[in-house]
């Protein structure tokens, strides 16, 4: 219980310094999501102290919101790190595509060839594929922020860590679930929540203050030419080969 | 299958986090003030001359010429470490070349998919090579694919020379026998 009560006091003081900070503003899906988390938690006690018979039905909605809320959280980190990147913004869509095309050409080219089959088994596996779902677009995501040195700054990058954290084991319990859940589940309840509390602390950490991200400075008029641009990569990379065919002709 | 699929999404997940936890913002602050070093085509011109020169045998035989196994076991060891240099400096040019690329790229609006991935490809086997040559240079010394491109030639000419009835034999001659 008292572990209970410090994560819900963690995301009030993190949705209290949120506004007194201005940052909902600048990250309005992520603090809905996180407000949504902290009233679920109480309407789920309240229907499994008093309504029990509900709880069941009640627990799915708010979970299937909480997932909507999530996917929300990743397009608001794609569409705030990239705002002043729309070369990055592009090929990031361009390969959010190529990964979610894969997975669907996966799905029907698995033995039952029904992805609406494969997404909607149970409950459960539903809420499981959706989360692998999502950590692979945050992957996408992430590595092509890395590849193209995207600037996130402090709050963003702290909403990345800790929501990646929390994805992170959220699919590690579905698949240790799968595997043999009767063994796992007495050390399970005490990971789940410290790794919680621990994407909380993240979040209060870096969501102390706002901080503002650094415009990126406009290129100049012959660098703007995209075609110039690709052109002399090319040709750098040509004069790389040559010199390295040297060394064969020695 | 998706339990593995999930394991490994996790430990990648985890890892890119990792990375991503340590990664300091210099590169982009660097990139938000401009300085980015301009850098023109001469930059990574290096005369063949000189390329020549670090990998080919003319040295080494010279060395030989003199009959002296500690100064031939100097010069190997020397020429290894400059082989080297010049490796380790064509891969950072490389590096550096795209990394521009990425960073002015990044802020085009009219972005080719398509050719960014054709330019990562060929970084990719840019960077293999390098690798590659570093290793053979380290394990087999500077003079590897120098030896490598004569010994195959040796031999091509060897099967030449034991196959002359074959290799005369021209689809002409086929035709009209």
């Amino acid at each position: 219980m008292l572990i209970w009560w410090t994560g819900t006091l963690l995301e009030i003081i993190i949705l209290a310094r949120g506004y007194q900070q201005r940052l909902t503003r600048q990250f309005p899906i992520f603090y809905a999501y996180l407000l949504f988390v902290t009233l679920d938690e109480f309407v789920r006690i309240s229907f499994y102290r008093w309504d029990p018979n509900h709880y069941s039905q009640v627990y799915w909605v708010t979970q299937y919101i909480c997932l909507a809320l999530g996917a929300g959280i990743i397009f608001e980190i794609y569409r705030v790190a990239l705002r002043s990147y729309p070369g990055a913004a592009r090929m990031t869509r361009y390969m959010l595509v190529v990964v979610f095309a894969a997975i669907v050409v996966k799905t029907l080219t698995m033995p039952s060839g029904d992805l609406f089959a494969w997404l909607a088994s149970t409950s459960l596996v539903l809420e499981r594929n959706l989360r692998i779902v999502q950590a692979l677009a945050m992957l996408t995501l992430v590595s092509l922020f890395v590849w193209y040195a995207i600037p996130f700054g402090r709050n963003l990058k702290g909403i990345l860590i800790g929501y990646g954290l929390f994805i992170a084991m959220s699919i590690l319990q579905f698949a240790l679930w799968y595997y043999s859940w009767d063994r796992f589940k007495p050390f399970w309840t005490y990971a789940e929540t410290s790794s919680y509390l621990v994407v909380l602390g993240v979040w209060v950490n870096t969501l102390w203050s706002s901080e503002t991200l650094h415009e990126a400075k406009p290129v100049n008029q012959f660098e703007s030419d995209y075609q110039s641009l690709v052109a002399s990569t090319r040709e750098q990379f040509r004069r790389t080969l040559a010199r390295l065919g040297w060394v064969v002709r020695a | 299958m998706i339990p593995s699929l999930a394991l490994t999404a996790v430990a990648v997940l985890a890892i890119i986090l990792l990375l991503l936890s340590g990664r300091d913002d210099e590169c982009e602050e660097r990139a938000a003030k401009g300085q980015v070093r301009q850098q023109t085509p001469q930059d990574n011109v290096q005369p063949a001359g000189l390329v020549r020169r670090i990998f080919s045998l003319e040295d080494r035989d010279f060395i030989r010429g003199i009959q002296s196994r500690e100064l031939q076991g100097l010069f190997l060891d020397e020429r290894r470490k400059v082989a080297l240099h010049w490796v380790r400096q064509t891969t950072g040019e490389v590096r550096e070349i795209m990394k521009r690329h990425r960073l002015i790229s990044r802020q085009s609006a009219n972005l080719d998919a398509g050719a960014e991935v054709k330019l990562f490809f060929r970084y990719a086997e840019i960077r293999f090579l390098c690798g590659t040559l570093a290793l053979l240079v380290r394990v087999f010394g500077p003079h590897v694919l120098v030896n490598l491109a004569a010994h195959t030639s040796e031999v091509y000419q060897r099967m030449g020379r034991s196959l002359p009835k074959v290799a005369s034999v021209s689809p002409g001659n086929l035709a009209a026998s």
